[in-house]
């Protein structure tokens, strides 16, 4: 349990042992999320907006706007809460989602769609899925 | 001052005699999928947690359906009415979670 970055307590808060480092990981993340919501050219754009319902040429629109909206508001607040020891179960909720959204749009720009791509891809993209992924797996162990 | 609002209306004799000569037709749609397909990267773990904080299946199940994503690269998660599937896909897609819907076969 020492090691784990992330810990649930009997309060129900979740402690955060992240250093600076880590926060600055998440931070960056989370400056992607919201700048690809709102920038169509952000390389993260499309692969925030999948296809709900493939079979239609056109996902309805109220439902497009609510992931888009819950997407932001996550990764808002995982930004105000950026530098909190404790979260609430909500806040660490929004940090999960926004990571694993960061995980999944790192992956698919670089066309890490297999697991031998995934194998292929280059040590710094490597290091920042890892990273990632080590910061999930501890996150998650807490739901 | 308080008043007592009746809730259900009285049932009259017109009101019965119409309701018998109504044909009663049902008409069974096939439900939708919401399914989760499967990825390099994300972990076990996090797929786990997402179903049981999106749908409240118990750990065995959401163990269960994320082992079915794993090996066989897709699983359906959920079926029912379409608006409920959107609903449900949505929330899979801002936990992360590559997920869609479809008609039942």
């Amino acid at each position: 349990m020492a090691n784990k970055l992330f810990v649930r307590r009997r309060d129900g808060r979740v402690e955060v042992r992240l250093n600076e480092l880590g926060r600055g990981v998440i931070r960056e993340m989370c400056a992607h999320v919201l700048a690809a919501e709102r920038d169509v050219d952000h390389e993260w754009h499309l692969s925030l907006r999948p296809p709900i319902n493939p079979s239609s040429d056109d996902d309805d629109p109220l439902s497009a706007l609510a992931r888009e909206n819950e997407m932001a508001s996550n990764a808002e607040i995982v930004v105000l809460s950026l530098g909190e020891e404790y979260l609430s179960d909500a806040e660490a909720w929004a940090w999960l989602c926004t990571l694993q959204v960061a995980l999944r749009a790192t992956a698919i720009t670089h066309g890490i769609l297999t697991d031998e791509k995934l194998e292929a891809a280059s040590p710094d993209l490597l290091d920042t899925i890892l990273t990632l992924q080590h910061f999930l797996f501890d996150l998650s162990a807490c739901f | 001052m308080s008043y007592r609002v009746p809730l259900r209306s009285a049932t009259t004799e017109n009101d019965l005699e119409e309701r018998t000569e109504v044909d009663v037709t049902v008409v069974t749609e096939r439900p939708w999928n919401v399914v989760v397909w499967n990825d390099p990267v994300t972990p076990m773990t996090v797929v786990v947690a997402v179903f049981r904080r999106i749908f409240g299946y118990s750990e065995n199940k959401c163990t269960h359906l994320m082992l079915t994503v794993h090996h066989e690269g897709r699983a359906i998660v959920w079926s029912g009415q379409r608006e409920r599937a959107e609903s449900y896909c949505v929330k899979l897609q801002v936990a992360g979670l590559q997920s869609s819907v479809e008609l039942d076969d």
